[in-house]
């Protein structure tokens, strides 16, 4: 039964992908309900997976060679991002019908969807790891062709190409990892190296660990490489939700999660795990503070939520961390797509512009609030009960001064989780807009959603069990019952972070009266709206590159005389090699 | 029939093929005959539909019979398999060509002679992989050339083609002076020509044979466009008709690398690393064919400039089995020969068909720039999907096959448990990354909703012009997803040069 489910959830939408890339653009409506069935196909193959959670190999395709044999196993972990995976994914299908209503190129955009979804599938569901390079390849052409999907807007290729680059440059740090796996154990398995990897050179192994924590930096936005994301906002909200808040950007958390067993002893590698998960969060809530585009405040608060799954996994509870990874596909998901009914509606990114809307589209209000709560933190949201375990965790095997970091944070987030609330939605209406009706399609994608929020902490238990022993043998994860999970959330350092929350909240509504305070932070101010200088180093490193490839041309000089005397000259260089040699 | 005779026809049928279809095309060369034309188009592809059946058929019998080989003279022209793979590509991508060529080089002035040549260069190059004797390697390879050099100035009445073929020529013929040295020196030291001979005469120490090694390296290498040889590959390639410069970047520069590794892997017990030269000489291909590809404007000038790292690849996989002998990398370097070639191939092609319909067609030859190519999916979809394709195969992105081509490479670098050639990995997957910043961009503007003037003013696509594209583009992603697909060819050929450098 499972290799049939893992093809299906795999094969469903790649071929829908293939079907709706031949429609094309003729018929709209049938590409819309085409796309939402292949969607909604690969959410029912995946959920039913969810009883049948194993450490063996489920499917496996012989290919030989260098290439080792593609397979496939259906453990808790992988289960669960692809459940993730294959069922926000037509939940943002669905909204994307209405919201994409009357663009051109659909069959392009439902395409890239599709093959997406199967690529992440795909990507958690291997055990070998060219095969998951391969899926995280697949995964960053999709992210790139969808966010550069209006072609004609300049911002829009420059942000998919960004996207593109740096999480390829992260990538080579897994594919130098999956080839040194190769070298040194003779199979791209990862369970097999998850138990033999001591076999592995100490220095090598070391190699191995940072370079895949490159790899996870990159592809989740974290510090030094969280510009991309940003940027990547020029994509439909649909896609924000999808890819750049539920699914693809927990590909390194994953990497991370699944191969913790083998790097936690490795030298240093957990306090680099830690401090990259830190620094991430703490300067993305400084950015998502001062900024002013709606889109943008919900992408640096991803990097932010993702340096708390990157820190749990760093202190060592990598349930903590998936916990908070389910928590915040959720949430954050919500709030993406409720943000994109709001832009929408409105026609604007910039909350300097809006609101009021709250009163033009109180369900959408009502649902963001559900989700912003969620990402406060907030007692009884889903985000409460992980984020709160993660802070326990950090405060347990973590330094201190990380944990006080991290409690900081969580006060940042908050506050600028009000102040986006309060910008778009209350207030009066700062410039002249006009808000039409959101359709069913949004509503029936948002609703669920907020739902989840509300009640997806509860799934604790079976979650624990979920990524026990039976299926990731080498991760050494407890059950939990949520009974037993409530109790260790409400202790004394929750109130401790309760209070933090609450201050800040405070902060915001007497905002007015700490006019100096906030003049007084002026600097940071500055340093944060220039992205604490990250983008002045890709530009810096972008305008060496095509320098160096301007000073080149001149090689090319066009004269016979030149090109024969190239040749010439290599002929004595490389004589003159040999002699030295001798 | 004899294994003597089935393998004779292989290598004579192209040659014999070649005139008869020039003649067929002059004889009725008269203003509008179509039929005349339409025949000797028709027979070239018969002609190499039926060289692809001699070629099966030999490979029967060399299977069989344990081997297949021709004397001429003392001098033996042995079928193995690097001569395998080198005939495989070259006869499929040679069909692709004559395919696409139809609509493309239709009404150009002599056209029954680019047929003739493409014949010719076909020919010339399934001999080369056969050789096994410096005479024969020579020989081929410069009929290889002459034929070639005409193809490449085709436009004979356009400067700047005149101007790529001059270049080329007097650059080859410098390489083949240096080539012709090598050769003599050897010659004169060993008094034998023949491979299997030289593999045991060559001693350790001879350094007479280092020289005569650097020589063979910077002769062939000039046509396999190693930096700083390659300057007169971005003029050829982006000038000659699209078709053959899918051809040159395809199989002729692969083809003068196949020359390089059989005329130096008589070497392999000379006390010299060979291997070291080829990763130096790949490392620069790499760095400087993608940062020259940076900067260019015109399409061709650009997938030229990515043949040279390309080319630079394949140059590692080939180092890295010198150097440590690693099986993989030799595997790789011949599995990367033949998804380049689909993927260059393929990008030439692709190009080609949009500068037909978007400037050929009209009689205007000027070149195919990047903003040409604005909002070209809407109005030629198959040809921009296949361009697009192409190009992200070439900057290794899955499902295309050059992912899984360069894959095997660097497994072999790897491999090697050598912290240099570790950086040397690293720096050749940061190098792909690097390519991808002038191929996205590429595929970007087809698929923007703005056309360009070019494409609003366009001609219709012709239908036969499709047919290679598709064919390839299908071919591409089964290749990538399916790597073991061509296994049996690529880790032969792998074989056979590692049993030709360490005998």
């Amino acid at each position: 039964m499972t290799p049939i489910l893992i093809a299906l959830t795999i094969g469903i939408p790649w071929l829908g992908a293939i079907i709706v890339w031949l429609m094309g653009d003729r018929r709209e409506e049938l590409t819309h309900w085409v796309s939402i069935l292949f969607s909604i196909g690969a959410a029912v193959t995946s959920v039913l997976l969810l009883p049948n959670a194993s450490r063996e190999t489920a499917l496996t395709i012989p290919i030989g060679g260098d290439f080792g044999d593609f397979t496939f196993v259906a453990d808790g972990l992988g289960i669960f991002l692809s459940v993730i995976a294959a069922v926000i994914g037509s939940l943002a299908v669905i909204f994307s019908k209405n919201y994409m209503k009357g663009e051109a190129s659909l069959g392009r955009y439902y395409a890239f969807v599709l093959f997406f979804i199967g690529a992440m599938v795909g990507l958690v569901l291997s055990s070998n790891l060219l095969l998951t390079f391969l899926f995280w390849e697949i995964t960053a052409l999709c992210s790139y062709a969808l966010i550069s999907f209006h072609n004609d807007d300049p911002k829009a290729v420059k942000g998919g190409i960004k996207a593109l680059i740096i999480t390829s440059i992260g990538g080579v740090g897994l594919m130098v990892g999956a080839l040194i796996v190769y070298a040194y154990t003779g199979s791209y398995d990862i369970n097999n190296f998850l138990a033999n990897y001591s076999t592995i050179p100490g220095n090598i192994l070391a190699l191995l660990a940072f370079g895949f924590l490159i790899a996870a930096a990159a592809k989740s936005a974290q510090f030094p490489f969280q510009t991309w994301l940003p940027d990547a906002m020029e994509a439909p909200s649909p896609i924000s939700a999808l890819i750049h808040a539920a699914t693809m950007v927990n590909a390194g958390v994953y990497l991370l999660a699944r191969f913790y067993p083998a790097f936690k002893d490795v030298p240093y590698w957990s306090e680099a795990v830690m401090i990259v998960g830190a620094l991430s969060a703490l300067l993305a809530a400084v950015m998502a503070l001062v900024s002013n585009d709606l889109k943008r405040v919900l992408a640096y608060s991803t990097v932010s939520q993702l340096g708390y799954m990157v820190y749990a996994i760093g202190t060592g509870s990598v349930y903590a961390s998936q916990f908070h990874l389910f928590s915040h596909s959720i949430f954050k998901a919500l709030l993406f797509l409720s943000a994109g009914a709001v832009i929408h509606s409105i026609g604007t990114r910039n909350m300097l512009e809006m609101g009021g809307v709250g009163k033009k589209l109180p369900l959408v209000k009502w649902v963001f609030i559900i989700g912003a709560l969620a990402l406060a933190g907030l007692p009884i949201l889903n985000g409460f009960w992980s984020k709160e375990l993660i802070l326990e965790s950090g405060l347990k095997n973590g330094p201190l001064w990380l944990y006080i970091v991290m409690v900081f944070v969580a006060g940042l987030t908050a506050l600028y989780t009000i102040r986006c609330v309060w910008l778009v939605f209350f207030g009066e209406p700062r410039s002249e807009y006009h808000a039409h009706a959101i359709g069913w399609e949004m509503i029936a994608a948002l609703l669920p959603l907020a739902g989840a929020a509300l009640v997806s902490w509860l799934a604790a238990g079976r979650f624990s069990v979920l990524l026990g022993e039976k299926s990731l043998p080498f991760h050494a994860i407890e059950p939990l019952p949520y009974k037993e999970m409530m109790h260790e959330v409400l202790s004394l350092p929750t109130l401790v972070v309760m209070v933090v929350i609450t201050a800040a909240i405070l902060l915001w509504v007497f905002r007015k009266k700490l006019e100096g305070l906030i003049n007084g932070l002026k600097s940071i101010r500055w340093a944060a709206e220039n992205s604490f200088g990250f983008e002045a180093i890709n530009n810096a490193i972008v305008k060496v590159t095509q320098s160096t490839a301007e000073a080149l041309r001149v090689t090319q000089t066009g004269i016979l005389n030149w090109n024969v005397f190239g040749i010439l000259a290599s002929v004595i260089i490389l004589l003159a090699i040999l002699v030295l040699g001798a | 029939m004899t294994s003597n005779f089935l393998f004779s026809s292989l290598l004579l049928l192209p040659f014999l093929a070649a005139p008869i279809v020039y003649m067929l095309g002059r004889l009725t060369a008269r203003n509008g005959n179509v039929l005349g034309i339409s025949l000797t188009r028709a027979l070239t592809v018969f002609f190499l539909l039926v060289e692809g059946c001699l070629l099966y058929l030999v490979v029967k019998q060399a299977l069989s019979s344990g081997g297949a080989y021709l004397l001429i003279g003392d001098e033996p022209l042995v079928f193995d398999g690097i001569g395998l793979i080198l005939a495989c590509v070259v006869l499929f991508l040679g069909l692709m060509v004559t395919l696409f060529s139809i609509d493309y080089m239709n009404n150009e002035k002599g056209e029954e002679k680019f047929y003739a040549l493409l014949l010719t260069t076909i020919g010339s190059i399934i001999g080369l992989g056969m050789s096994y004797d410096l005479f024969n390697l020579w020989l081929w390879f410069e009929a290889m050339a002459i034929s070639t050099y005409l193809l490449v100035a085709f436009y004979n009445d356009e400067p700047p083609s005149l101007e790529a073929g001059v270049k080329y020529l007097v650059q080859s013929a410098v390489g083949s002076a240096l080539v012709m040295f090598g050769i003599a020196m050897i010659f004169s030291q060993t008094g034998s020509i023949t491979l299997t001979d030289l593999w045991q005469l060559t001693s350790s120490e001879a350094p007479l044979a280092k020289i005569a090694g650097v020589l063979l390296i910077v002769g062939f290498g000039v046509k396999t466009a190693l930096v700083p040889l390659h300057t007169w590959l971005p003029d050829a390639h982006s000038q000659a008709p699209s078709g053959i410069s899918a051809m040159l970047s395809g199989v002729v520069i692969e083809a003068g690398l196949v020359a390089m590794l059989r005329a130096i892997s008589m070497f392999g017990k000379v006390d010299f690393n060979w291997g070291a030269i080829l990763i130096g000489f790949g490392c620069l291909n790499i760095l400087i064919g993608n940062l020259m590809a940076l900067r260019q404007t015109q399409v061709k000038r650009l997938l030229a400039y990515s043949s040279l790292a390309h080319v630079g690849y394949m140059l590692l996989g080939f180092g890295f089995s010198m150097a440590f002998g690693r099986f993989e990398g030799a595997a790789g370097g011949f599995f990367h020969l033949l998804t380049h070639s689909m993927m260059k191939g393929l990008a030439f092609l692709a190009a080609g068909a949009l500068l037909f319909t978007l400037h050929l067609s009209k009689q205007e030859h000027v070149p195919l720039t990047l903003d040409d190519l604005n909002g070209a999916s809407r109005k030629y979809p198959v040809a921009a999907f296949a361009l697009g394709l192409a190009v992200l195969g070439l900057g290794g992105i899955p499902p295309m096959a050059g992912f899984m081509s360069k894959w095997q490479i660097l497994v072999a670098g790897v491999k090697a448990e050598n912290t240099l050639m570790l950086i040397v990995v690293i720096f050749a997957a940061l190098n792909s990354i690097l390519s991808l910043g002038y191929y996205a961009p590429l595929v970007n503007r087809m698929y923007r909703h703005e056309p360009s003037t070019a494409v609003e003013q366009g001609s219709k696509m012709p239908g036969l012009i499709i047919v290679p594209l598709v064919i390839l583009s299908i071919a591409i992603v089964v290749i990538g997803v399916w790597p073991s697909s061509v296994q049996f060819l690529t880790e032969q050929a792998g074989l056979s040069l590692l049993y030709t450098f360490f005998y």
